[in-house]
């Protein structure tokens, strides 16, 4: 058994957990701010809901592992 | 020290009149080494086992007296190949105890069960490892700080054996060249910090020959009460262990007082039975290593690694003498990959089992293993004795919480852990378990579900409209810049905001004009006090042009506001407004006129106070309407 046996390690390399939680949580905050300038600026009828969800389904999934690479790179391997 | 006497003479008394069970076999050579150096004793048998019997056999039987069994942490017994120096493969022989009904009671029978059965006339080689703790009794049992610690130890001279055994030595190591004193037998020989007994010939099974030496020993007797190591895997990366010691010395008690100004000038003389630091041996890339008790971080300690291993050297808060206790934790990250293999389709696990720390006897020893959420057919696989069992443990972003398999053992020395030291073979223990890497997204998505509910919630709010009265200006103007801003015509964009400019144009005439109208309403009450009619007159004159002026500016704004589709809403009231103060403005004049008059003729009829009266009355009304109407308009 022990011969057939591989090493199982991380989907992604250890050391890119601080480059990468900077990196998405950058481009999750910069999407978070076009869905808020679009909030802002835009009236009620004028909005449109998909152009509104696409943008924050994209912003929380590079919220979402941004701040998952930024708790494992601290340390806190969920 | 009484009861082992009585125990001893027992045993020589029933080996004298059993007669062994498997005479078959015999031992033709027979090295017992004894490790002293530590608080664990190590004994180690190199065997040559022949067969003088003619039928073959198939286990090997080793006895020890109760007292030592009830002490025995580990006993591997390997097999080797080959002679002399040329040592072929090693087999690992599975050992259980087997305790034949013809037995004396005070020896515990452990039967090696040999891979292949030995034949008539064949020989085996064998080697036996055999650990024993608390197996020391300090004597005296109390000392102070000054005086060095002695140790007694008892066995027997002649390994009791249930077989013959040809020849047979015994060699006793020792921690230093001192010794107090020792049990001197014919070819008994002391050098350095060995003493030899033997050779012995011809000895028949289960011979005892009782040997006591008196030692002292100033090594650490650290040994664990209670140890909790919880093993911790994330497939992100990281095995984290947390190690929680309960530590105490083990040696003789200390009594009379403790100096700490002795300790520290002459440690050597007084405080040589204390230890002041352990070492934990770490594997390689041992990483995020912490060292802290319930108090906070303890900043004693100091690490120093290479490629092979880190070296922890960590310092309690006091130096620990014999009976002192002290709790502590220390916690590492190691790299994944070293510690996690995938064979087939499932996973294990292959760490060490007991504590790095070197030479410290754990007297309970809880592993927890927390897998990953979703681990499944879990199964542990270990080659001692063990209780198990399973929990739950809750971690970070856990929804079901994490399957935790929990062994617990008692008295465990370094021996047992990953690899044993002399005796190779297998890993000791492993964790076998079934995960699929679906489940390692299920943390990420729970935090990207997180961040788009906040998005959600903002959407919904952005959505929903929380106006109470709806026909507020306010409500109706706000609802006008979102159709200005929706259809984003710059056109009409700027018009919204010129008819804005002009209702605010608007409102400032109309304040103006009825400043204007205060102005008469003072110089009528002036009139009344002093009677002066021409001064009356002048502000009557004035008040005309100006107004006249002013009405001139409000007519074209009037018009624009009437041109524009954009200020539809706000027109009729803008309309109405205008109208009233118009009103207002006749009437005001009106009154003046009729007052003014009323005075030059120096007479008040009747029927003009009446007049006056109801123009009053008007000029209120209205005056209410106008007010009204301009505060709508402000709204906007």
């Amino acid at each position: 058994m022990a011969q057939s046996a591989k090493p199982i390690s991380s989907p992604v390399p250890v050391d890119w957990y601080p480059s990468l939680a900077v990196l998405m949580l950058a481009v999750g905050l910069v999407i978070t701010a076009s869905f808020f300038i679009y909030e802002a600026t835009s009236s009620r009828k004028s909005r449109s809901l998909v152009k509104e969800l696409v943008t924050g389904v994209m912003a929380s999934v590079f919220l979402g592992f941004g701040s998952l690479f930024l708790l494992l790179a601290s340390g806190v391997y969920v | 020290m009484s009861r082992f006497r009585s125990d001893l003479l027992l045993l020589l008394v029933l080996a004298l009149h059993s007669a062994p069970a498997l005479s078959d076999l015999i031992i033709s050579k027979l090295d017992r080494r004894i490790d002293l150096t530590s608080q664990s004793v190590r004994m180690t048998l190199t065997l040559k086992v022949e067969n003088t019997g003619p039928d073959p056999v198939s286990e090997v039987s080793f006895t020890f007296p109760e007292h030592q069994a009830n002490n025995l942490a580990l006993l591997v017994a390997v097999s080797t190949q080959g002679k002399g120096k040329t040592r072929g493969s090693v087999t690992n022989l599975p050992i259980k105890v087997k305790q034949p009904n013809d037995s004396p009671p005070s020896l515990i029978w452990y039967a090696a069960s040999l891979p292949k059965d030995l034949g008539k006339g064949e020989i085996l080689n064998m080697d036996v490892l055999a650990v024993f703790t608390h197996s020391l009794r300090p004597f005296p049992e109390k000392i102070t700080q000054a005086e060095p610690q002695l140790f007694l130890f008892q066995d027997s001279a002649h390994f009791t054996s249930p077989y013959n055994v040809k020849v047979q030595s015994l060699t006793v190591k020792l921690p230093s060249e001192n010794v107090e004193s020792y049990t001197k037998l014919e070819n008994s020989k002391f050098s350095g910090s060995e003493i030899k007994y033997g050779p012995f010939e011809n000895l028949p099974a289960l011979s005892y020959l009782p040997v006591i030496i008196h030692f002292p020993s100033n090594k650490p007797f650290a040994i664990a009460k209670e140890l909790v190591r919880e093993i911790e895997i994330s497939h992100w990366g990281n095995v984290q262990i947390t190690e929680h010691y309960n530590l105490i010395h083990g040696g003789a008690q200390s009594t009379g007082e403790f100096s700490r100004l002795d300790f520290q000038a002459r440690q050597h003389m007084r405080g040589a039975s204390a230890f002041r630091n352990l070492m934990a041996m770490l594997p390689p890339r041992a990483h995020s290593i912490y060292y802290r008790d319930a108090i906070g971080n303890i900043s004693t300690s100091n690490i120093h690694s290479d490629s092979s291993k880190t070296l922890l050297d960590i310092e309690p808060r006091y130096p620990m003498f014999g009976g002192w206790k002290t709790s502590f934790t220390i916690g590492y990250g190691l790299p994944l990959q070293d510690y996690l293999f995938q064979s087939g389709g499932s996973r294990f696990l292959n760490i060490t089992f007991g504590s790095p720390m070197i030479d410290v006897i754990v007297e309970n020893l809880t592993l927890k293993v927390v897998l990953p959420e979703g681990s499944k057919d879990i199964s542990v696989s270990v080659p001692f004795a063990v209780k198990q069992s399973q929990e739950t443990k809750f971690s970070h972003l856990d929804i079901a919480g994490r399957p935790t398999v929990i062994v617990e053992k008692v008295n465990v020395v370094s021996e047992h852990n990953q690899y044993f030291q002399v005796f190779l073979l297998q890993p000791c223990w492993i964790v076998h378990y079934k995960f699929s890497n679906i489940s390692l997204l299920t943390e990420p998505l729970m935090l990207i579900f997180w961040f788009f509910s906040l998005f959600v919630a903002c959407i919904i709010y952005m959505h929903a409209d929380f106006t109470i009265s709806k026909s507020s200006a306010s409500y109706l103007a706000k609802l006008q810049w979102d159709e200005a801003c929706e259809t984003l015509d710059l056109v009409t964009f700027l018009l919204f905001l010129e008819v804005l400019g002009t209702i605010q144009q608007l409102q400032d005439i109309i304040n103006r004009c009825l400043l204007i109208h205060d102005k008469l309403e003072a110089s009528l009450r002036e009139l009344s006090r002093t009677g002066d009619v021409q001064a009356c007159k002048a502000v009557r004159k004035s008040a005309d042009s100006l107004l006249k002026d002013l009405s001139k500016d409000l007519k074209p704004l009037l018009a624009l506001l009437q041109s524009s589709p954009q200020a539809a809403h706000i027109l009729p009231k803008v309309e109405d407004l205008f109208v009233k103060e118009r009103d207002l403005q006749e009437k005001i004049m009106l009154k003046h006129a009729t007052v003014v008059d009323s005075y030059e003729k120096k007479s008040m009829g009747r029927d003009t106070e009446n007049r006056l009266a109801s123009i009053q009355q008007k000029i209120s009304a209205l005056k209410q309407e106008v007010d009204d109407l301009l505060e709508f308009v402000e709204d906007i």
